[in-house]
């Protein structure tokens, strides 16, 4: 049993070196770049994969890739993109417009679904795309139930486009009470399916409905019906046009000043049509996948490792030094500092924070501000917390310099206000600075002096990554400063999320990381009824600016101006307290050339270059310690 | 011919002499013979000793003079080499609102109990304190008062949990393993599919429910404890693999003559099992149970690991200990943030399990009168 | 012992069926979903995913198409926190793994622990007896992943011997094989002296021994059989567990193991996943506790298999 068993190991072994080898976190969810959503996610689809532009790791600006160069209309709301001829798929086709409106479109469909379908609302009609909900006298596409793969999207079923003349809707079920915010959304999208839609096509107008649908009795049943795949708004109405193979247009519904870090965003890449339509849901197979970066992707193992080899067909394979490359899945921090020490791998994220103050004095911590606020929800439909002189008291009780200075310790910056600094003419608002004096005395004033009578604040964290840690230290720091008792309960992840989304608690742990460097990436989470907002809080005049005045407003400092003045009331409000924010925190041996710490933490991995004899020369001088 | 009163009555005496004759040979029990016996085991009494110590150090904690386990200093006493000073203990008032309000800062909220007892220890050593022997952790707090502390939790979670897991494995291995056949297959069977069910589904579920705002109340108004309903459905876990072990050996045991000898005289079936049977297996279920508790400890280290562990300001050696793992590392080693809970646990296991060989060796049913 | 067989495999169908029920209940009635994040999708993104993973149907449905598809096809479908996988795949990457570092684990295990176990019952009370039960409580006692750390620090970074995490390689097996070993070694160790001691004062040793047998053979030939019962037991449940991996070892050394699938799975509530792990652990769980059986009918001449 054992010779079998040590015959089985060694069949596993004899793997060649990579170049390049790099921890990347969590096992990454899938690498369908439309769906995924996480940081370790978007490492390797930037490799793999390349959109209209990328970001410089340097100044985290959009810089053209498959585009070329691009115009902006007078009014801000058009853009052309001219791609780049030498653009090629990793199967030697050439990249087109083409390609761009078909993977947006495939983006876009409710039946990706991308989670980050919003981020192209900004184009009219997209929206109504993506959410299938119509009015009469749109332009609709249908889709025939007759689709080459039934278990598969693509190809689809015979394509009709016509115009909506009319919806006949069965009774809607009653609302009930106590059931789930998802439970709710499924009894909708069941009735949904149960609507006949009346569509004129070339003059004669068909009647459809969803062959999916469940009917029951009050449901017309009528020869005449045709079953369908799904009736969605017509997309040629969609604000996406290629003009010809290398010119790409996009209309927007206002002027989005941060439209171009979004065509830099990776769900927005271009993925290969004949790959996914040919191979379904095994599209990113390793023998299957068709990529468009500068790395194909040879092969994957689950929880272990990805192994990218350069893409000779990439237009600038010249410029990409490094041939092979893995990306290992480590969760554990202590566990990739000691594979980053050891020599087993060339780059290693997010160190432990108990060694931080060995590790700040070494060279090769590479460390930078990041978009990203570390953060308490306070829940506002809470007895006591309903009080806004209550959750400023809480504010001003919390000494976030010392949690930044002592537990932290990578000069993390303690925070005022949500939106982290370095977004290019934003200055930021600002809530109370540390003052226990001043807090005793708000509480005093709002009736809970020392902290009587207030209702036990249930402090929620999940249980990682040393969240127990600052925890602690905030609860220490209400108990001394205050006299309030928090009472801390530490969770497992999916039930602390639950249990924040159902609004179970008084004061939640939280972190937001910016999608792209404006203001609105942060603010736009606390509007009335926000799907991110769960603290209860509502405010009209935030919700004004943020939905209404700031996206229609030309003037770029205006509009800047006016988010900060939501920003403002944010922090006057507190329905949250901002405690730091992050610094992106990267070891990095010293022979690795072009990895710059920026604030969005991206390093593409084209742009590296190893030294040879500094290599050399470290592995010698590793090797003597 | 006059009646002699006396004849029967020595008569009488002469058996009641012989009837308590009798009762003073039986009256060597099990218990008094094996304590007997260990107390000439000279590493169980030292373990005995020492967990004794350890029980009575863990629920007087508040008498002894040590540093309050939660108060953090993160300016002046972040990660302090053991043998730094203690400071004083900031109680300034003695009673009153105040100092209730003081005693919560210092150790967290705690029963009427505990709070006399600060109160003794006030009286006794004043606002003297420990130095640090075991050195502080990353936020400047005490590790030795900290150990102490936690191993009221460790301890009661392991004894807990143990305790509900060897009655109901001893009981129904045994039933399972005598009775035979067709009901041992079906009861062993269930403890196939005990086995098999996702453990950490079970606790993340019995956990959400004990943190249920109207349970935890409801809880707290009958005076029970989060952590103890936990640990002893913990220990309803951990019985199967007792029951699995307790079963093979009671399968081998049952074919002995001395169960044969029961039999035939007619002793019912719970009687065999929990009087002939029963005691005979408390060897091996005693060792078992000084492998329980270990593990039990073990797996409330590693839920703490899972961030399902005991919540602060409550510690357990489960969380120092994985806190300390937290400080190994190549670049620096905080040794003794590893050292002394690893330590704390690796003795008390130590102990358990001498003890229990003592205890094997003492209460087995063939060495009696040796 | 045809029939014997055919009853227990008839058993193993009963108790997969009765773990997929039970465990079925309980993931319905664990808070969270396999579609929350920190960042919230819309109720309508979200139901999309449901669908994509028959989530949406009534309760009922889903366990009757979970269990169809199971019986029928032995599809345990896709998993829902690896998007690009079937539950099978991930199953088939991750037993391999996990299969050679338990019998490494479970090789090192017994040697030791018999080893170690039969040392110390016959010269009881000795020296070594203490001291290799001594050794054997510390390997119970000790955190796996402070024996871990301690094993880091001593064999990576003082002695450079070993690397420090990963898979691939035969020299990246043998840590974390001592250290899901290590308890297992210690337990074995415990439970044959336990057996040995028990058997040893017993009245077919005695005879053996009047009649003049060699005590070696006595040991060997009689004895040991007997002693290993308590072990044999052990094991059964060891095994799997062994096989299927340990969160915390996996964790440490970066090891892609089943182990590691089975947390993740449970805390990104991959229900699909959790599901396919649950019931391959009771497979293995069952044949093995079927395995343990019959070396008990071998062992024990006087335990019937009926």
């Amino acid at each position: 049993m054992a010779i079998t068993a040590l015959g089985y190991a060694l069949t596993f072994g004899a793997l060649e070196p990579a170049d390049f080898t790099m921890i990347n976190g969590t096992e990454i969810k899938s690498l369908d770049p439309a769906i995924v959503s996480g940081a370790p996610e978007g490492r390797i689809i930037n490799a793999l994969f390349e959109g209209l532009f990328r970001q410089d790791p340097q100044t985290v600006e959009p810089i053209p890739a498959i585009c070329e160069r691009h115009e902006i209309s007078e009014d801000g709301r058009t853009y052309r993109f001219h791609l780049r001829k030498a653009c090629q798929w990793s199967d030697g086709t050439p990249i087109t417009a083409h390609d761009f409106v078909w993977s947006w479109r495939r983006f876009l469909m409710p039946e990706t679904p991308a989670e980050y379908a919003y981020q192209l609302f900004y184009i009219p009609g997209a929206k109504k795309f993506n959410s299938g909900v119509l009015e009469v006298g749109d332009r609709v596409e249908v889709e025939l139930a007759n689709r080459p793969n039934p278990r598969q999207t693509f190809p689809q079923g015979t394509l009709l486009r016509g115009t909506l003349r009319r919806i006949t809707k069965p009774p809607e079920p009653q609302a009930a009470d106590g059931i789930g915010e998802d439970e709710q959304a499924t009894r909708r999208a069941h009735w949904q399916r149960r609507w006949i839609y009346e569509v004129e096509i070339e003059g004669q107008v068909r009647r459809f409905r969803d062959a999916k649908a469940e009917l029951s009795a009050g449901d017309e049943t009528s020869a005449q019906i045709e079953p369908c795949q799904q009736v969605l708004y017509d997309f040629a109405e969609v604000g996406i046009q290629a003009e010809n193979d290398r010119l790409l247009q996009v209309t927007l519904k206002e002027p989005t000043p941060y439209f171009l870090y979004l065509m830099a965003f990776y769900p927005l890449y271009p993925v290969n049509r004949a790959c996914v339509e040919r191979h379904g849901r095994e599209w990113m197979q390793p023998e299957n996948l068709v990529t468009s970066g500068p790395y194909r992707l040879e092969f994957r193992r689950i929880r272990d490792r990805i192994r990218l080899r350069k893409n000779p067909n990439y237009w600038n394979a010249d410029q990409v030094q490094l041939e092979v490359i893995d990306a290992l899945a480590v969760n554990s921090s202590t566990t990739s500092l000691n594979m980053y020490m050891n020599g087993e791998v060339d780059w290693a994220l997010d160190p432990p924070a108990t060694v931080m103050s060995e590790l700040i004095q070494r060279d090769d911590l590479l460390r930078a501000p990041m978009l990203t606020t570390y953060f308490y929800r306070i829940n506002t439909t809470r007895p006591g917390l309903r009080d806004v002189r209550v959750r400023r008291a809480l504010n001003l009780a919390i000494n976030k310099q010392e949690i930044c200075d002592q537990i932290l310790g990578a000069g993390q910056l303690p925070a005022r206000g949500f939106v982290p600094p370095g977004v290019a003419g934003y200055q930021g608002a600002l809530c109370g600075a540390y003052d226990p004096q001043a807090a005793r005395a708000l509480l005093a004033e709002a009736g809970f002096s020392d902290g009587h009578r207030l209702p036990t604040i249930e402090l929620l964290y999940n249980d990682t990554e040393g969240h127990r840690k600052i925890a602690e230290k905030i609860q220490n720091d209400w108990q001394k400063n205050l006299g309030v008792q928090a009472q801390l309960r530490g969770m497992e992840w999916g039930v602390f999320l639950d249990t924040t989304d159902r609004m179970q608690y008084s004061v939640a742990r939280a972190g937001w990381i910016g999608d792209y460097p404006d203001p609105n990436t942060f603010l736009d989470m606390f509007v009335t009824d926000g799907e991110n907002n769960e603290t209860g809080w509502s405010n009209a005049r935030y919700d004004e600016i943020i939905q209404t005045l700031a996206p229609a407003e030309k003037d770029p400092s205006k509009r800047l101006a006016l988010l900060r003045e939501a920003e403002q009331l944010l922090m006057d409000q507190q329905p949250i307290i901002p405690i730091y924010f992050y610094v992106s925190l990267n070891l990095v041996r010293p022979y690795v050339e072009g990895f710059y710490p920026n604030i969005q933490d991206i390093h593409p991995l084209h742009r590296l270059r190893i030294v040879p004899d500094l290599r050399r020369n470290h592995r010698r001088s590793f090797l003597r310690r | 011919m006059p009646h002699d009163p006396q004849q029967p009555d020595a008569k009488l005496d002469h058996y009641v002499r012989l009837l308590s004759e009798a009762e003073a040979i039986r009256g060597v029990s099990l218990g008094q013979d094996a304590w007997r016996r260990l107390r000439r085991n000279w590493v169980a009494m030292v373990s005995l000793v020492f967990l004794v110590l350890l029980g009575l150090s863990a629920l007087l904690a508040p008498l002894l003079p040590l540093q309050s386990p939660i108060r953090q200093d993160l300016a002046e006493r972040r990660f302090q080499p053991p043998g730094a000073d203690g400071p004083a203990l900031e109680l300034a008032e003695t009673s009153g609102g105040a100092f209730e309000e003081e005693i919560r800062a210092l150790f967290g909220e705690r029963t009427w109990i505990d709070r006399r007892l600060i109160r003794g220890r006030i009286a006794l050593f004043g606002q003297w304190t420990v130095p640090s022997l075991c050195g502080t952790d990353d936020l400047g707090r005490d590790l030795l008062a900290r150990l102490v502390w936690g191993a009221r939790v460790s301890l009661m979670v392991g004894l807990v949990a143990t305790l509900v897991s060897l009655v109901i494995g001893v009981s129904y291995g045994a039933t399972a393993g005598y009775l035979g056949g067709r009901a041992d297959n079906l009861m062993m069977r269930l403890v196939d599919v005990l086995y098999s069910i996702p453990f950490i589904f079970v606790v993340i579920f019995l956990i959400t429910i004990l943190d249920d705002p109207a349970i935890k109340t409801r809880l707290q108004s009958l005076g029970i404890n989060k952590i103890m309903i936990f640990y002893a459905v913990i220990g309803a876990i951990y019985w199967l693999t007792m029951a699995r072990v307790v079963r093979g050996q009671v399968i081998s045991l049952k074919q002995d003559q001395f169960i044969e000898a029961a039999r035939t005289i007619g002793a019912s079936r719970a009687g065999i099992i929990f009087r002939h049977l029963v005691p005979n297996l408390l060897s091996i279920a005693i060792v078992y149970l000084t492998l329980t508790i270990p593990s039990v400890m073990l797996f409330e280290a590693f839920l703490s690991f899972l961030g399902l562990g005991v919540d602060p300001p409550d510690v357990s050696w489960g969380i120092l200990a994985a806190d300390g793992l937290q400080v190994i590392t190549p670049v620096k080693v905080y040794w003794w943030l590893v050292v002394f809970p690893g330590l704390a646990l690796a003795l008390t296991l130590l102990a358990l399990n001498f003890l229990g060989d003592g205890l094997r060796d003492a209460l087995d049913p063939r060495m009696k009168n040796r | 012992m045809i029939l014997f067989l055919v009853k227990r495999l008839i058993w193993i169908g009963l108790t997969l069926w009765a773990v997929f029920t039970a465990s079925f209940l309980l993931m319905s009635s664990v808070p969270g979903g396999p579609f929350q994040s920190e960042r919230n999708m819309s109720p309508e993104v979200r139901l999309r995913w449901l669908e994509r993973y028959d989530l949406d149907a009534p309760l009922h449905e889903q366990y009757t198409n979970q269990l169809t598809g199971l019986v029928t096809r032995f599809d345990l479908g896709l998993s829902m926190s690896l998007q690009d996988f079937t539950v099978n795949d991930v199953i088939a990457q991750g037993f391999p793994v996990s299969a050679s570092l338990g019998i490494f684990a479970l090789v090192f295990a017994l040697a030791l622990g018999l080893a170690a176990g039969m040392v110390s019952a016959l010269w009881r009370q000795s020296i070594w007896d203490v001291a290799l039960m001594s050794l054997a409580t510390l390997g119970i006692a000790l955190p796996n992943f402070v024996l871990a750390s301690v094993l880091i620090l001593l064999l990576v970074f003082k002695l450079p011997i070993f690397p420090s995490a990963g898979w691939g390689s035969l020299e990246q097996l043998v840590l974390p094989a001592i250290c899901l070993g290590a308890p297992f070694a210690a337990y074995i160790a415990r439970l044959t002296r336990t057996g040995l001691l028990e058997i040893l004062s017993q009245d077919f040793i005695r005879t053996a021994r009047a009649k003049g047998l060699p005590a070696r053979r006595v040991v060997l030939r009689h004895a040991l059989r007997g002693a290993l019962l308590p072990v044999v037991s052990f094991l059964g449940p060891a095994i799997a567990g062994i096989l299927t991996g340990s969160l915390v070892v996996e964790r440490i050394f970066a090891l892609p193991g089943l182990g590691s699938h089975f947390i993740e799975a449970a805390t990104q509530r991959d229900y699909s996943l959790a599901m396919g792990m649950v019931l391959f652990y009771t497979a293995l769980l069952t044949t093995m506790n079927l395995l343990v059986d019959l070396a008990y009918a071998w062992l024990d001449p006087r335990v019937k298999l009926d």
